[in-house]
């Protein structure tokens, strides 16, 4: 039955910009990488714009299985890890008349000096 | 079977009906129950098919759109409905995996008449109102049951109507521009989009199904609602309908096809005449005015591309 099986899954990938993070789309069938290219763009570009494809036969994805996806929940105290465990600070500094340097003004440095 | 099988069937059944109740997703390699899967089979394997059966009333027009632009528009949203058709039928394809099936053999289905297309698309289609029609208030009903389901428990189904559903935005909003262009064009035009609301009504009445079992002696909604891949019923999504479309309709200085139309602002529900539910059950057996002649361009169309899958197979084997 060489015939019904010819298509293979291919798990679909892509990005909006160079800068962005390659995201899912979704799977699709294909006899082999080319067509798959093909197809990607046909079934989920058709209109948002897209910087890079990759496309992955769905036979070399590793899953994880219902039993394994339990392992992944986390404690919840672990404050410390985040900025949430340091918010006292934004208060303190206020005291001293001065802006907490946090997450949104530090990543905004990458720029000129303003 | 041994009590310690069913126990332990009876404990997996109640772990997923709590994953289920906590919003959780289930994915394709899961375990779930047979009725959850036979379930989702029925309800998505017959959206993918109605996706790419839709496309075919529209498909008609498609040589004889008015200008380049319509004709743009309506290519594009032929090819977004056969591409919904391509997503729905892999969502299908890894649940009918237990099975050993695939979407040949669900071609297979919709040809024997084992899977059903949706009744909406059994219509014929008359005018280029009609094409206005479909995207407009088809569409429109097709939104609202959809976007219900953007949260369903599968998570494959949900995330495929997240693309589908962003799709038919543009889907309901080239609809309108057809039906704006006509309702403020000459007189005939008008007339033509009237003719054509009083034709389309009662199917789309008939989109949302009958509001109990009774009518047809089975339905699917209550086990939808169960393991929450929907939330709300037949009539809910009809009712939902009146309220969002009635008004735009009449703003238009159309006429509702049914004099007994009526608002109960006091229970919120609106009164209306009954579509003829016997002449769907004729449709839902595929003997609706175009059941066999869609049946048979699609037929028509598998045979005649047969040659493509030949030639792919060629290249792997």
């Amino acid at each position: 039955m060489a015939k019904e099986t010819f298509y293979q899954e291919y798990e679909i990938f892509s990005k909006r910009t160079p800068n962005s993070a390659f995201q899912h789309q979704f799977s699709l069938l294909a006899p082999n990488e080319d067509m798959a290219f093909v197809m990607a763009q046909e079934n989920f570009m058709r209109r948002e714009p897209v910087a890079d494809i990759w496309i992955v036969n769905r036979k070399h994805v590793r899953k994880m299985d219902t039993e394994e996806k339990m392992t992944l929940g986390r404690l919840e105290n672990k404050d410390y890890r985040t900025t949430k465990g340091y918010g006292y600070l934004k208060k303190k500094w206020r005291q001293y008349e001065q802006e907490i340097l946090d997450e949104k003004e530090i990543l905004s440095w990458g720029g000129e000096r303003k | 079977m041994t009590s310690s099988n069913i126990t332990a069937e009876e404990e997996q059944l109640s772990r997923f009906m709590e994953r289920i109740e906590s919003g959780d997703k289930i994915e394709a390699n899961d375990w779930m129950p047979e009725e959850y899967r036979m379930t989702l089979i029925k309800l998505i394997s017959m959206h993918g098919m109605s996706e790419i059966m839709g496309a075919l009333p529209e498909k008609e027009w498609v040589p004889r759109a008015p200008t380049l632009n319509r004709k743009l528009g309506i290519m594009a949203k032929v090819q977004d409905e056969m591409g919904h058709g391509q997503l729905l039928l892999r969502v299908t394809e890894d649940l009918l995996l237990p099975y050993g099936k695939n979407r040949g053999d669900l071609m297979q289905d919709l040809f024997n008449g084992d899977l059903k297309f949706h009744n909406v698309f059994h219509m014929e289609t008359k005018t280029w109102a009609d094409a206005g029609i479909i995207g407009w208030l088809v569409d429109g009903a097709a939104i609202i049951t959809q976007t219900d389901m953007l949260k369903a428990s599968y998570g494959p189904y949900a995330r495929a109507l997240q693309r589908i559903c962003a799709e038919e935005v543009f889907h309901a909003q080239h609809g309108e521009s057809i039906i704006m262009a006509l309702a403020e064009g000459t007189d005939e035009q008008k007339a033509m989009i009237q003719e054509s609301l009083n034709r389309w009504w009662e199917a789309l009445l008939m989109f949302f199904g009958p509001a109990s079992k009774e009518t047809t002696g089975s339905s699917k909604q209550d086990l939808t609602i169960k393991y929450k891949i929907r939330t709300k019923t037949n009539e809910e999504f009809r009712q939902i309908f009146f309220d969002k479309y009635i008004p735009r309709i009449l703003s238009l200085g159309l006429t509702i096809p049914d004099p007994t139309i009526n608002y109960d602002s006091e229970s919120k529900m609106w009164s209306y005449q009954q579509p003829d539910w016997n002449e769907f059950k004729k449709i839902i057996r595929n003997q609706g005015p175009r059941s066999e002649a869609r049946l048979n361009l699609r037929r028509q169309s598998y045979e005649y591309n047969s040659w493509v899958r030949d030639a792919l197979s060629e290249t792997v084997s």
